[in-house]
């Protein structure tokens, strides 16, 4: 295969804006559209693209994945050469760090980099959703002998303060790069996907006294210097899942009559290791329409405009409405869950509803959740009858016994009286 | 439990009975419930029992088996020590000829078993429908000191002249054994689930081997060791399904979609294990009615969908309705198409507006009057339906057919279609 080529993939970060869905897991081990985790888009886009060298570097509550990953089977990265290596932070004898940022997580595996004798790495944001081909990003790279491509998208909405604005000149050579800008010059981001020519990454990395952030500490000192970066645009579907909003505006683009990503593509399928589950089983007066279905469900309710995850049973009489409810939850007879966002192993008691009434933003976030979601963590329990306003987060672990009373009015944080592990 | 380690099981067999779906295939390969294949239900079995070393018996059509088994990874069976293995037909030293029955089957590879010194070994048939742990079977066949055990189900008295039927003493040693008897006495009957002692087993099968029978394990082996007298019943109180004709082909899938379930796919503690392919979530459209329905992954939904089963990547479109059907993988039902109390293989192309269960079921089959008589139509693999076309009843439409292989004025019931 030539050029040789290292991908190495971001997956270490806390993702504070995703609240309790990001307590126990990065953004990268989010389950996304009813059986895969978002990494599986990264994953799968390197073995179509036929890149099977891949470093994943993980910090941050990395058990999910590294359970996921495994040896890498599921994406055929179980190989003789290269395959896949979980990457984590390690104790040295001299100088022992956490990764202090992005580009210090490279400079602490720079003997990653320099025994893979690869001519370019290829550095992907593990929180990414997007179906892409690597290989002629790689070869205009090559072709143009750019220090660093990299690649740029509309920005899918207005939030320019999760985004880097890019401009770059008739050539598509990169002019600026402005992380954060109050008033973003374009609407060309960085798409997070970048390739360097692997000399000048490791030039870069050795220097001393580096910062922490690949961004702020390598790409803009790259750019000011007047280096070849380039810039190659995608006009697919992309986007990242930082926030609620966007992971739930990312998952319910699944479930339009022509989705802009295209799960049933046999030409580029997602791989993911698969569970052993019976069939989706609709029952008695259950009906289904317009939604994600995966393998283990059981829906004798009604079910619009959704994504059930694997096990997910929605008990007779019960509606799930706009709503992405993962792994195992329990849906009781005759509740309600509509605009939410349900975790693992929830458990919705006979008759509640989840979501109602007024969408009043989050007293305590309101900058994370005020488009009328709510949001359930791991294993949260909703005792029956209860009713629980918009945008409220009801945290992991919450007990029946954690309520206080039967009405969470919208816009509340319901945390458990004891703090409890797992 | 240490010395029951290895299983057979009998995976040759061609099943007539179940007419097209089986024309292609052995039996356990039959595809069932959604995603599953017959013989996954035994494999699952073992395992879970713990049983990890097996040998699967082929001979008939073994190609859609192997390629289901691999290297047998989803059973956890791609192993050091044991596994699994296809133990096809061969030519040695001794051994010239083609398995001339189960018995036979057994008896051309005793090898396997010498090698591993067993005292004791399980055979298994691969087409029935069941979650049995052989635990405590195996158990009681050691604890008697039994040379052969024997599972039995008990089964409605109108069913039991398709089956070997046991009558058994107080203390359950089983004193006679009758295989499909006209007039059965009890509707109790033997699954097909054996443990044998070895020294008795083979001291059997070499005389049957010199003999002119059928060397059938019913009608030969477990008759001759009940005279024996040491031949114990294991009585199977759960869901056992025999999936030897397509009425109950039909009815096991079925089973399946009551809100109470007789035989739940889903079961944590006891999971069906079959290789998973690579598909999404099942996807129901805008349009989606799914009812009392098994959607697998991969399938499309925009149109309606009642006491169906549909397996990986089925597409309903727009408009069309499955009703009462089992509907296998990545076959095409075109839109306001209609599809009622029907069985497809793989890859069925229904056009548009086609109607598959026409009218009323007024006669039977004509070529198969025995097995396709309950107003089910059954349609092979990869055939295209033309746009608009009807189909009655009781028809049988042939596999790889083409939209010109149609007359013009559709099949009518009872039909037996082939290429022209």
């Amino acid at each position: 295969m030539n050029p040789p080529i290292l991908v190495l993939i971001l997956a270490g970060g806390k993702s504070e804006r995703l609240h309790p869905l990001g307590r126990l897991r990065t953004a990268p081990a989010l389950p996304y559209g009813g059986k895969y985790r978002v990494i599986d888009f990264s994953l799968s886009n390197c073995v179509h693209s036929g890149l099977y060298r891949i470093g994943i570097l993980t910090q941050y509550a990395p058990m999910s994945l590294h359970g996921h990953i495994g040896i890498g089977r599921a994406w055929d990265l179980d190989r003789r050469d290269g395959g896949v290596r979980l990457l984590q932070p390690y104790v040295r004898q001299r100088e022992t760090n956490w990764y202090r940022g992005t580009a210090d997580a490279l400079v602490q595996n720079r003997n990653v980099i320099a025994d893979a004798q690869a001519r370019h790495i290829l550095v992907l944001s593990g929180d990414l959703v997007t179906k892409m081909d690597y290989g002629p990003l790689i070869a205009r790279h090559e072709e143009r002998g750019a220090a660093l491509t990299m690649v740029t998208v509309t920005a899918p909405n207005l939030e320019s303060e999760r985004y880097g604005y890019v401009s770059a000149d008739g050539h598509g050579r990169v002019r600026s790069l402005n992380e954060k800008p109050a008033k973003p010059d374009g609407a060309e981001i960085s798409a997070g996907i970048y390739v360097f020519r692997a000399r000048d990454l490791r030039e870069r990395l050795d220097a001393p006294d580096l910062g922490p952030d690949l961004v702020r500490d390598v790409i803009q000192p790259m750019i000011a210097a007047g280096e070849s970066v380039d810039a190659e645009p995608l006009d697919s579907f992309w986007r990242d899942v930082g926030t609620i909003d966007a992971y739930f505006e990312a998952s319910q683009e699944l479930l339009k009559p022509v989705p802009a990503l295209n799960l049933h593509d046999h030409d580029w399928p997602i791989y993911t290791p698969s569970e052993d589950r019976a069939p989706a089983i609709v029952l008695g007066e259950g009906d289904a329409s317009m939604s994600l279905v995966a393998h283990g469900a059981r829906i004798e309710g009604t079910v619009r405009r959704s994504i059930l995850f694997p096990g997910v049973h929605v008990g007779a009489g019960a509606v799930v409405e706009d709503s992405i409810v993962l792994h195992d939850t329990r849906i009781l007879p005759r509740a309600v869950v509509s605009r939410a966002i349900v975790d693992k192993g929830a458990r919705i008691g006979e008759g509640a509803i989840v979501g109602m009434g007024e969408s009043i933003p989050n007293r305590e976030f309101p900058h994370d959740l005020s488009s009328g979601l709510t949001v359930l963590g791991k294993g949260a329990e909703v005792p029956a009858g209860s009713r629980i306003g918009r945008n409220t987060i009801v945290d992991m672990g919450v007990r029946e016994s954690d309520f206080a009373v039967r009405e969470i009015p919208p816009g509340s944080y319901l945390r458990a009286r004891a703090l409890r592990r797992g | 439990m240490s010395h029951v380690s290895y299983a057979m099981i009998l995976a040759g067999g061609l099943g007539s009975r179940l007419c097209l779906l089986s024309e292609k295939r052995a039996k356990p390969a039959v595809p069932f419930g959604g995603k599953y294949r017959i013989i996954d239900f035994t494999l699952s079995n073992a395992v879970n029992s713990g049983i990890f070393d097996i040998g699967i018996l082929t001979q008939y059509r073994p190609l859609s088996l192997r390629d289901h088994i691999g290297i047998g990874r989803p059973w956890d069976l791609d192993r050091k020590r044991g596994g699994v293995e296809l133990l096809q037909p061969f030519q040695g030293w001794l051994e010239n000829d083609w398995y001339r029955g189960t018995a036979d089957a057994v008896w051309q590879n005793w090898s396997r078993i010498d090698e591993r010194d067993a005292e004791h070994v399980v055979v298994l048939s691969g087409d029935h429908v069941y979650r049995m742990d052989y635990r405590p079977m195996i158990e009681a066949h050691l604890e008697r000191g039994a040379d052969a055990t024997v599972a039995v189900a008990e089964v409605p008295l109108e069913q039991a002249s398709q089956f070997g039927v046991v009558r058994t003493d107080a203390a359950g040693w089983i004193t006679g054994f009758l295989e499909k008897p006209k007039n059965p006495p009890s509707g109790r009957i033997s699954m097909g689930v054996y443990v044998f002692r070895c020294a008795a087993l083979r001291q059997e099968l070499w005389k049957d081997a010199e003999r002119d029978t059928p060397h059938d394990f019913g009608r030969n082996i477990l008759p001759a060791l009940v005279d024996g007298g040491r031949v114990l019943s294991y009585s199977f109180p759960g869901y056992w399904q025999d999936i030897g004709t397509l009425d109950s082909y039909y009815q096991a899938n079925l089973d399946l979609l009551s809100c109470d379930p007789p035989f739940p796919l889903e079961d944590s503690r006891w999971p069906i294990f079959t290789p998973s392919t690579e598909n999404p979530p099942a996807r129901l459209g805008p349009r989606a009615s799914v009812r009392s329905s098994i959607v697998t992954h991969g399938t499309i939904v925009n149109g309606t969908v009642e006491r169906s089963v549909l397996f990986p990547g089925v597409v309903v479109e727009e408009g069309a309705v499955v009703r009462d059907s089992i509907v296998m993988g990545e076959s095409w039902i075109g839109p306001s198409a209609t599809v009622d109390r029907a069985i497809f293989d793989k890859r069925v192309h229904v056009g548009r507006g086609a109607v598959v269960g026409h009218g009323e079921a007024t006669s039977p089959n004509r070529g198969c009057p025995e097995h396709l008589f309950q107003g089910l139509t059954i349609v092979g693999k990869a055939t295209r339906i033309p746009e608009g076309t009807a189909i009655g009843r009781n028809a049988r439409i042939a596999p790889d057919l083409v939209e010109e292989d149609f007359p013009s004025g559709g099949v009518p019931t009872g039909e037996v279609l082939e290429r022209a």
